[in-house]
C-alpha cells in the first residue's frame, strides 16, 4: 500500500512520456488524448485572464496547435508537457489581453518562456490537483495587497510600473510587495514539500 | 553580476517583471547553460506552472475538442478566405523586408504581422458568428434600457436555431476579479448560462452565444459574477431583455 503513490507516480512519467511520443509521430488521436488530459486546466486558465468564453476556446485551440506543431523539440523522457503547455496558454491568452489593450507586447520574452527545453526535468505531477490546492492555500496566507501583485503579474501580465498605476501606489512600494509575496511563498511551498 | 545576485530575481524573470540589467544578466546566464541559474530558473518555472493551476476550474464547450482536432487537419473542414488572407498577408511583409537583408527585423516584424493577423482572424470569426445571427431568417430584436434614465442599454439578437448576440453600451465598470455573465432565463425555468464577457474602456459590448436556443427561453439577462463565472445567478442582474415573444 505505502509503494501506490510512488507507482502511480510511475505510471503519470511513463503516460506522459509515451504521449509525446505518439504526438512526434503525429498520431491525432494523442492530440485528442493531450486534450483530454490538460484542456480543462489550459481553458480554465484562459478564461481567468481574458475572462470571455468565446475568446477563451479560440486561444485554447490556438495552445494545443502551437504544443502540436512545436511537440517535435520536446524531450519526450525529460520534458514535463503539462507545464509547458499551460506556459503556452498564459502566454497565448497574456498576449491577446496586451493586444487588445493596446499595450506594448514582449514577443522575445513570451517566445522565450514558450520554449520546451525549459521543461525540462520538472516535476512530473507538478499540476496534480493537491498541488494546486497548496498554492492556492499558500497564496491565501498573503495579506491581500501581495496576493493581489502576484495575480496581476501572472494573470493580467502587468509589469511592477503597470500595478502600481492600476493599484494607485508608488512603485517601489509594489516592488516591495512583489518581492515579498514571492519570498513568503517560495518560503510556503519549500516548507509544504520538505 | 554572479549567480548569488541573480538569486532573488528568478521569479520575477518568470512571471516576466524582471528588469534589466537583472533580466539581461539571467538571459546571458540561461545562455551559457550556467548550472546554477538553470536549476533556480526551474524553480521559478515550477512556481509559475503551479500558479496557473488555481485558476479556478471551469469547462470548455464540447465542440472545442472536435475544433482542436479539425484545425490540425485531422477531420475535413473547409478553407475560409481568412487564413489565404493572413498567408498573403505575411507573404508580403517577408517580401518587402527580405530585400532589405535584415533577419533580425524580419523576425520581429514577422511575429508583428502574424499577431495582428491572429487576432482579426479570431475578430473575423467572431463577426461572422455575429452577423449570421443577426441576418438570421428566425432572427428578432429585443431592446433593452430604451427611455430609462439609467445605463445600460443595447439591443438582443435572439435566433431560435443559431444562438444570441447581445450589444449593450453604458455597463457599468466590474470591480477587479468579476465579471458579466449572460443567462437565457426559460419561463418557470433555471437561468442557463450564456458566456462570460468582458466590456471595453468606454462600458460596451458585444457577446455572442453560439447554439439553440431553449424552446421556453423568456429572458436574457446580465449579472456581473465571479472571474470564472457562477453556475447560477449570485446577484440582481444588470438588464433583461424579454425574448418570448421571439423564440416560436
Amino acid at each position: 500500500m505505502m509503494l501506490l503513490p510512488l507507482l502511480l507516480a510511475v505510471q503519470i512519467r511513463e503516460d506522459d512520456s509515451a504521449l509525446v511520443l505518439r504526438m512526434q509521430r503525429r498520431d491525432p488521436l494523442a492530440l485528442a488524448e493531450l486534450y483530454d488530459r490538460y484542456g480543462r486546466l489550459a481553458y480554465s486558465l484562459i478564461l481567468r485572464v481574458v475572462r470571455d468564453t468565446g475568446i477563451a476556446e479560440d486561444l485554447v485551440q490556438e495552445t494545443f496547435l502551437r504544443v502540436w506543431n512545436r511537440v517535435s523539440g520536446f524531450d519526450a523522457q525529460k520534458g514535463s508537457i503539462g507545464p509547458w503547455l499551460l506556459a503556452v496558454a498564459r502566454n497565448r491568452a497574456i498576449d491577446y489581453l496586451r493586444s487588445a489593450g493596446g499595450r506594448e507586447r514582449n514577443a522575445m520574452e513570451y517566445e522565450e518562456s514558450d520554449h520546451p527545453a525549459l521543461y525540462c526535468d520538472m516535476e512530473k505531477d507538478i499540476l496534480a490537483s493537491d498541488k494546486a490546492r497548496i498554492v492556492r492555500s499558500a497564496l491565501d496566507k498573503l495579506p491581500p495587497n501581495h496576493r493581489q501583485v502576484i495575480e496581476l503579474a501572472y494573470f493580467e501580465g502587468l509589469s511592477q510600473t503597470e500595478m502600481a498605476e492600476r493599484m494607485g501606489q508608488p512603485l517601489g512600494t509594489v516592488k516591495t510587495w512583489v518581492r515579498t509575496a514571492l519570498k513568503n511563498l517560495r518560503d510556503e511551498l519549500a516548507v509544504v514539500s520538505a | 553580476m554572479n549567480c548569488n545576485d541573480l538569486r532573488d530575481y528568478y521569479e520575477l524573470y518568470a512571471l516576466g517583471l524582471a528588469e534589466d540589467p537583472e533580466r539581461g544578466e539571467i538571459r546571458a546566464h540561461l545562455n551559457r547553460q550556467c548550472e546554477v541559474c538553470m536549476k533556480g530558473m526551474k524553480q521559478a518555472r515550477e512556481t509559475a506552472a503551479m500558479l496557473g493551476s488555481t485558476a479556478i476550474p471551469a469547462a470548455p464547450s464540447a465542440k472545442l475538442r472536435r475544433r482542436i482536432l479539425a484545425s490540425a487537419g485531422y477531420e475535413q473542414r473547409g478553407f475560409g478566405w481568412a487564413p489565404a488572407l493572413a498567408g498573403a498577408l505575411v507573404f508580403s511583409v517577408i517580401a518587402g523586408v527580405y530585400f532589405a537583408g535584415r533577419e533580425r527585423d524580419v523576425a520581429r516584424e514577422l511575429d508583428r504581422v502574424t499577431g495582428i493577423s491572429r487576432q482579426q482572424n479570431m475578430e473575423l470569426t467572431r463577426m461572422n458568428e455575429v452577423l449570421a445571427i443577426i441576418n438570421g431568417a428566425d432572427t428578432r430584436v429585443s431592446t433593452f434600457g430604451g427611455g430609462k434614465s439609467t445605463p445600460p442599454s443595447g439591443k438582443v439578437f435572439a435566433s431560435p436555431t443559431q444562438g444570441v448576440v447581445l450589444i449593450a453600451a453604458n455597463l457599468p465598470p466590474v470591480p477587479a476579479g468579476k465579471t458579466y455573465e449572460m443567462w437565457v432565463i426559460p419561463k418557470g425555468g433555471k437561468p442557463q448560462r450564456a458566456g462570460l464577457f468582458q466590456s471595453t474602456a468606454d462600458g460596451s459590448a458585444l457577446h455572442v452565444q453560439r447554439g439553440r436556443l431553449d424552446p421556453n427561453a423568456d429572458l436574457v439577462a446580465v449579472t456581473v459574477e465571479d472571474a470564472a463565472g457562477a453556475d447560477a445567478p449570485t446577484t440582481t442582474p444588470l438588464f433583461a431583455a424579454p425574448i418570448r415573444a421571439l423564440v416560436p
